[in-house]
C-alpha cells in the first residue's frame, strides 16, 4: 500500500507539464538516436547529458531515462526498413523484420514491435515498482566488502562477454580504472596522474571521454561516407497487424518479457544477449518456428519485447544496489551522480519523492512511445533521408557543444578529441570499449569500497572471503572468469555489438 | 536536394527551440539594483559532501530564501569526496563573481590545506567567509543491541583491547577522526577509523547495516536515529547537553574533558568585488536566520549561532591555530 | 609475386602486425609507469590503505595483460582490423583541433560557423543555400537557444571588434 502512495505521488510529480515536455522530449531524441545508425545510446545518452546539466534532478533524470528506453524503440524502426540495426539490440530483428518488410507487412511488423516494447518495458517497471522497497531494505546488507564484491562480478560478467579476446577486455577495463583515478585521490586528498595540471584536480571529464570514445571515434572509423539509403515509409493503413498476427505474437511476448527481465537483471548482460535469447526460444517453442526467417511475426514480437523489457529492467539494479548493468546504464548512472543523487538503496531513503517521479515517468513514457513510435514512422524514416553528411556534421556539433559546456572550457574539447583517437585506436586493436565505460563510472565507487573494507578489516584482504555474500560474490566473479565450463558460446553477431 | 536540406534544418532547429522551452522557469521576483546577480543566471552552491548529510540538509534548507533575497536561481551542487577537499578546490578555484558560493564545514576546510601531504591547491586566504550558521557538537554512538550502555563501558572496551572496534566518520582528518584522535590522546582507547569520505550519509548507511560498530557523527546525523530506535547514543563532546537529545550526557559528565564538533557555514572565493560580496551576505544573513529555517535546523538538533562574513573569518583563523596543534595526531606517519 | 605468397601462405610466417605491436607496447608501458608512480603515493600508510594501493593494482594488471596478449600474439597472431579512412580521421580531428583553439579567440558562432560549412560545403559537397542554412542554424541558431534558452553561454569572441557585433 505505502508502495502505491508513493507511486501515486510519483505521477504526481511526473505529471507536471514541465516533466511531461521533458519525457515526450527524451523519448524523442531517444527514438531518433536509435534511429541513426552512427550513434548508439552510449555515446547518445552521454551527448545529451549536458543539455540536462541546468535542469533541477526530477526533470533531467526524467529525460535522460526517456532517451535511454527510447533507443531502444527506435533501433527497431532501421532493422525492419532497412535491414540495418540502429542499434545493437534490434539486430536479431532485422531477419524476420526485413523478410515482412519485402513481402509488405513492414507496418505490422513495426506495430506488433512497438506494442511488444510496450508490454515489455511496462512490465519491467512494475517489476521495478514491486522491487524497489524490499531490495532497498536489503541494501543496507551490502556493506563496502559486498558492494566492492558485486562490482567486480558486474565487471567480469560484462569482461566474460565482451569481444572476441578476455585480455583485451580486462585491458579496457583497466584503462576505465585508471582515468578514472586521474584527479583528487577521492579518500586521502593527494593528486593523482594530474601531470601537474590544475585543470585535471576534478579528474578528466566523464562525458567528455564518453563522448570521445563512443561517439567521435565510431564517426572517425566510417570507411567511407554512406550512400543515403532509399526507404519507403509504409503507409498508415496496413499499419495494423491482422487478427491472427496479434494473436501469434502474444505468446511470443509473454516469452520476451520473461527472458529480457530475468537477463536485465543481471549486471553485464546487454540488450542483445536478450534478444538473441528470446529469438532461440522462438525458435524451439513458437508453433510457428518453421517459418521464422522467412518473415515470421513471433521473430520480431519476441526479440523486441526482450530487448525494451531488458532496458527496463536493467534500471532495477541501478535504482535499488547502485550497480550499473551494461554501459548504458553506467552512462545514466553518471547522469545520476552528476545531478548529486547517488543511486542505489539511500536513493529512495534520500530522495524518494524523485525516484519515484522517475519511475512514475517510465510508465508515462512506455506509452508515449507506443503512441509516438507508429504513427510518427513516416517521420522517423524521413530522418533516414538526411544525407549523411549533414547528419555528420550536426553530430559533430553537438559534440562539441556537450563537451565545451560541461565545464566551459576548451579543455573539455581537446580531451573529446584526445579520446576520439584513443577510441579509434582501441577499435583498431579490436578492444572492447564497453568494460572501460562501465570501469569508469564504477572506478571510484570501486575504490572507495576497497579501502573502506580494508580499514573495517585494518588490512585484512580476507573480509572478502569470510563475510558469506561478498564470498559468494566474490567466488562467481572468479567462476565467471576462470572456470572453462562456463565458457558462453557466443553467437557471432554479439562481437559486432558496440554495446558489449 | 533541397527538400532534404530543409528537412535537416527544420530538425535541427526544432530540437534546440523544443530545448529552449527546458530552462525557462527562472522564478525571479524583486530583482535586486545592482547587476548583481544577473536575472536568469544560476547561482551555485557547492556543497562538498554526498546528499542526504547535515551539510547538505542545511544548504537545502537555505536554498530557497537565498532565491528569494536574490532573485535568481540558487542550485545546490554536491561534490563530494576526499573528506570535502574536491568540493572545495572546486569553490576556490571558480571565478570570484558571485555565482559560485559553497558550504564550508570546519575542520575539514581549515585542515586540508594544512597538511603538505594532501597536496590542497588552496589556504584560507582562497576564501572568503560570507556567515556561521551553526555548531554541530560531535556524538559517539552504538548499535541500539550494543553491549556497551555507558560511555565508560565503550572507552575501556576500546582500551583493553585497541582497535577491536570500528569507528566511522566522514574522512580523513575531518571532525569524527579529530574526535577519535582526541579521544584516543587522552584515554588512550583506540578505535580502528573507518573513512566514508563522501559524508554522514555514507557513514550512517554503513552503520545502519552494522558494517562499523561505532558511528562518530553529529547531533544533527543521530537525532533522527535515535528517536527511531536505530542508535544508541553514549555520549556528546560539548559542554552542556544537546537540546534534542536530553537524555544523553556529555563527555564531561562522563568524566572525560573532551569537546569537539562541527562548524558550518558559507563562503565564497577569494576576490569578491565588494557591492557583490555585501549582497551574498546580506542575502545569507537572512537566509540563516529566516525563522522556519531555524525550526527546521531545530527539528534536526541543531542550534543556529550566526556569525558575519567577518567574525566567521576572525573565527575560522582561531580555529586554523587550534587545529595546528592536533593536526600530528591525524597524520600519517611516515 | 613474393607478396603474393606471403599473403596466402600458413599461418606461421605471418608476423605481429607493427600497429599491435606497438598497441601492447603502449599498453605494458602506461602499466610500468602507473606501477612506479603509485609507489610513490604511497601503497599503505599509518592511516591504512593508501592512494597508490588501487593504481598500484590496476598497473599490475595492466602490465599482466600486455604480457599474456603479447605471448597469445607470437603464438597466433590476430588479423589487424581494416585500415581507417585516413582522410576522414584527418579531416575531421584537424578541424576539431583548429575549431577547439580559435573558440576562445573568435567565439562560438564565428568559429562553428566555419566550422560547419568545412563540412558540409567543402568536405560534404553540398550545394550552397542547404549548406548555408543549417551553418547558421547550428552556428547562430544554437548559440541563442543555449544562450537564452537553456542558460548555457557559449563562448563569445575575445576581440573587440568581433563582439561588439554580437559574435
Amino acid at each position: 500500500m505505502d508502495t502505491l502512495n508513493e507511486l501515486m505521488g510519483g505521477f504526481a510529480a511526473a505529471m507536471t507539464w514541465q516533466n511531461l515536455l521533458f519525457a515526450f522530449l527524451g523519448c524523442l531524441l531517444g527514438t531518433i538516436i536509435g534511429v541513426l545508425p552512427g550513434i548508439g545510446p552510449v555515446a547518445g545518452v552521454a551527448l545529451l547529458i549536458p543539455l540536462t546539466l541546468n535542469l533541477d534532478a526530477t526533470g533531467a533524470i526524467i529525460m535522460l531515462c526517456a532517451i535511454f528506453y527510447g533507443t531502444a524503440y527506435g533501433g527497431t524502426i532501421t532493422s525492419v526498413l532497412l535491414n540495418t540495426p540502429g542499434e545493437a539490440a534490434s539486430a536479431i530483428t532485422t531477419i524476420d523484420g526485413y523478410a515482412m518488410t519485402k513481402i509488405g507487412k513492414a507496418g505490422a511488423a513495426l506495430t506488433i514491435a512497438a506494442v511488444g516494447s510496450f508490454v515489455g518495458g511496462t512490465v519491467a517497471t512494475i517489476g521495478l515498482v514491486a522491487a524497489a522497497k524490499p531490495l532497498g531494505e536489503l541494501g543496507l546488507l551490502v556493506g563496502p566488502p559486498e558492494f566492492f564484491a558485486l562490482m567486480v562480478v558486474g565487471i567480469s560478467l560484462l569482461v566474460a562477454l565482451a569481444g572476441k579476446s578476455m585480455v583485451k577486455a580486462v585491458i579496457s577495463g583497466a584503462l576505465g580504472l585508471l582515468i578514472a583515478m586521474v584527479g583528487i585521490d577521492p579518500v586521502a586528498g593527494a593528486p593523482r596522474f594530474t601531470f601537474g595540471m590544475d585543470r585535471l584536480l576534478d579528474g578528466v571529464s566523464f562525458v567528455a571521454v564518453i563522448v570521445g570514445v563512443f561517439g567521435l571515434s565510431e564517426l572517425l572509423s566510417y570507411r567511407k561516407d554512406t550512400a543515403t539509403p532509399i526507404v519507403h515509409a509504409p503507409n498508415l493503413r496496413s499499419l495494423l497487424p491482422t487478427r491472427g498476427e496479434w494473436r501469434r505474437s502474444a505468446p511470443a511476448m509473454a516469452r520476451g518479457t520473461g527472458i529480457g527481465f530475468g537477463l536485465g537483471l543481471i549486471p553485464g548482460m546487454t540488450g542483445s544477449v536478450s534478444s538473441l535469447l528470446a529469438y532461440g526460444a522462438e525458435k524451439k517453442f513458437s508453433r510457428h518456428r518453421n517459418e521464422l526467417g522467412k518473415g515470421a511475426i513471433e521473430g520480431v514480437a519476441g526479440p523486441e519485447t526482450a530487448n525494451n523489457s531488458h532496458a527496463n529492467a536493467a534500471l532495477i539494479p541501478l535504482f535499488t544496489l547502485g550497480i550499473p548493468a551494461s554501459p548504458t546504464i553506467a552512462v545514466l548512472m553518471g547522469a545520476f551522480l552528476q545531478q548529486g543523487l547517488t543511486p542505489g538503496p539511500t536513493l529512495f531513503t534520500e530522495h524518494s519523492e524523485i525516484a519515484w517521479a522517475i519511475i512514475a515517468s517510465l510508465f508515462i513514457g512506455n506509452l508515449l512511445l507506443l503512441l509516438l513510435n507508429v504513427p510518427l514512422v513516416g517521420l522517423w524514416t524521413s530522418i533516414l533521408r538526411v544525407p549523411s553528411s549533414i547528419l555528420t556534421a550536426l553530430i559533430l556539433l553537438f559534440m562539441v557543444i556537450g563537451a565545451y559546456t560541461i565545464n566551459f572550457s576548451v579543455f573539455d574539447v581537446f580531451v573529446m578529441i584526445g579520446f576520439g583517437l584513443l577510441g579509434l585506436a582501441l577499435r583498431h586493436l579490436d578492444i572492447p570499449l564497453a568494460p572501460m565505460v562501465l570501469t569508469l563510472v564504477l572506478g571510484p565507487l570501486m575504490e572507495r569500497s576497497l579501502r573502506e573494507s580494508l580499514e573495517i578489516s585494518q588490512g585484512d584482504f580476507s573480509i572478502f572471503t569470510s563475510r558469506p555474500i561478498s564470498a559468494v560474490l566474490i567466488g562467481l566473479g572468479l567462476l565467471i572468469v576462470f572456470s572453462p565450463l562456463l565458457k558462453l558460446r557466443k553467437p557471432k553477431a554479439l562481437n559486432e555489438d558496440p554495446e558489449t | 536536394m533541397k527538400t532534404r536540406a530543409r528537412i535537416a534544418a527544420a530538425l535541427a532547429a526544432a530540437s534546440l527551440i523544443a530545448l529552449t522551452g527546458c530552462g525557462a522557469n527562472a522564478g525571479a521576483t524583486n530583482a535586486p539594483a545592482g547587476d548583481f546577480p544577473k536575472k536568469g543566471k544560476t547561482i551555485d552552491l557547492v556543497v562538498a559532501f554526498s546528499s542526504g548529510g547535515a551539510v547538505d540538509t542545511a544548504a537545502r534548507l537555505i536554498q530557497p530564501i537565498l532565491e528569494k533575497e536574490l532573485g535568481t536561481n540558487v542550485e545546490v551542487i554536491n561534490k563530494p569526496g576526499a573528506g570535502g577537499q574536491i568540493g572545495y578546490t572546486q569553490l576556490t578555484s571558480a571565478k570570484p563573481d558571485g555565482y559560485t558560493i559553497g558550504a564550508t564545514g570546519s575542520p575539514s576546510v581549515v585542515v586540508s590545506p594544512l597538511d603538505p601531504a594532501r597536496g590542497a591547491k588552496y589556504t584560507r586566504d582562497s576564501f572568503q567567509p560570507l556567515g556561521r550558521q551553526v555548531i554541530d557538537p560531535t556524538v559517539i554512538a552504538v548499535q541500539p543491541d550494543s553491549p556497551y550502555k555507558t560511555l565508560k563501558e565503550l572507552l575501556d572496551a576500546a582500551k583493553a583491547s585497541p582497535k577491536s572496534l570500528t569507528a566511522s566518520t566522514t574522512g580523513l582528518q575531518t571532525g569524527e577522526h579529530f574526535a577519535l584522535a582526541q579521544i584516543q590522546e587522552n584515554t588512550s582507547s583506540e578505535f580502528a577509523p573507518v573513512h566514508f569520505s563522501e559524508g554522514a550519509s555514507q557513514a550512517t548507511t554503513a552503520f545502519l547495516g552494522k558494517h562499523v560498530d561505532v558511528l562518530v557523527a553529529n547531533v544533527s546525523d543521530v537525532t533522527d536515529l535515535t528517536k527511531q530506535g536505530k542508535a544508541r547514543v553514549l555520549g556528546v563532546m560539548t559542554s552542556e547537553r544537546a537540546p534534542s537529545l536530553p537524555d544523553v550526557p556529555t563527555f564531561k559528565e562522563a568524566g572525560y574533558d573532551l569537546e569537539a564538533g562541527t562548524v558550518r557555514g558559507y563562503s565564497a572565493p577569494a576576490g569578491l568585488p565588494d557591492d557583490v560580496a555585501k549582497k551574498l551576505e546580506a542575502a545569507i544573513k537572512t537566509a540563516i536566520e529566516d525563522p522556519t529555517v531555524k525550526e527546521k535546523m531545530s527539528a534536526l538538533g541543531l542550534q543556529t549561532s550566526y556569525l558575519s562574513g567577518e567574525d566567521y573569518k576572525q573565527f575560522w583563523a582561531g580555529q586554523e591555530e587550534d587545529f595546528k596543534k592536533v593536526l600530528p595526531l591525524v597524520q600519517k606517519t611516515n | 609475386m613474393t607478396t603474393k605468397s606471403v599473403a596466402i601462405a600458413p599461418k606461421s610466417t605471418v608476423r605481429v602486425a607493427p600497429s599491435v605491436l606497438a598497441g601492447i607496447g603502449a599498453f605494458a608501458a602506461v602499466g610500468a609507469y602507473v606501477l612506479v608512480a603509485s609507489i610513490d603515493l604511497g601503497l599503505w600508510t599509518s592511516l591504512g590503505p593508501g592512494a597508490g594501493l588501487f593504481p598500484f593494482a590496476m598497473g599490475a594488471v595492466l602490465v599482466a595483460m600486455s604480457v599474456v596478449w603479447l605471448i597469445q600474439e607470437l603464438r597466433k597472431p590476430s588479423q589487424t582490423a581494416e585500415g581507417v579512412d585516413r582522410g576522414l580521421v584527418l579531416a575531421v580531428v584537424l578541424s576539431l583541433v583548429v575549431l577547439a583553439a580559435v573558440l576562445d579567440l573568435i567565439g562560438f558562432q564565428l568559429g562553428m560557423f566555419l566550422f560547419l560549412m568545412y563540412h558540409l560545403k567543402l568536405r560534404g559537397r553540398r550545394g550552397w543555400p542547404s549548406s548555408l542554412i543549417t551553418a547558421l542554424a547550428g552556428s547562430v541558431g544554437a548559440f541563442y537557444a543555449f544562450n537564452y534558452g537553456l542558460n548555457v553561454s557559449l563562448p563569445v569572441s575575445a576581440f573587440p571588434l568581433l563582439n561588439t557585433i554580437g559574435l
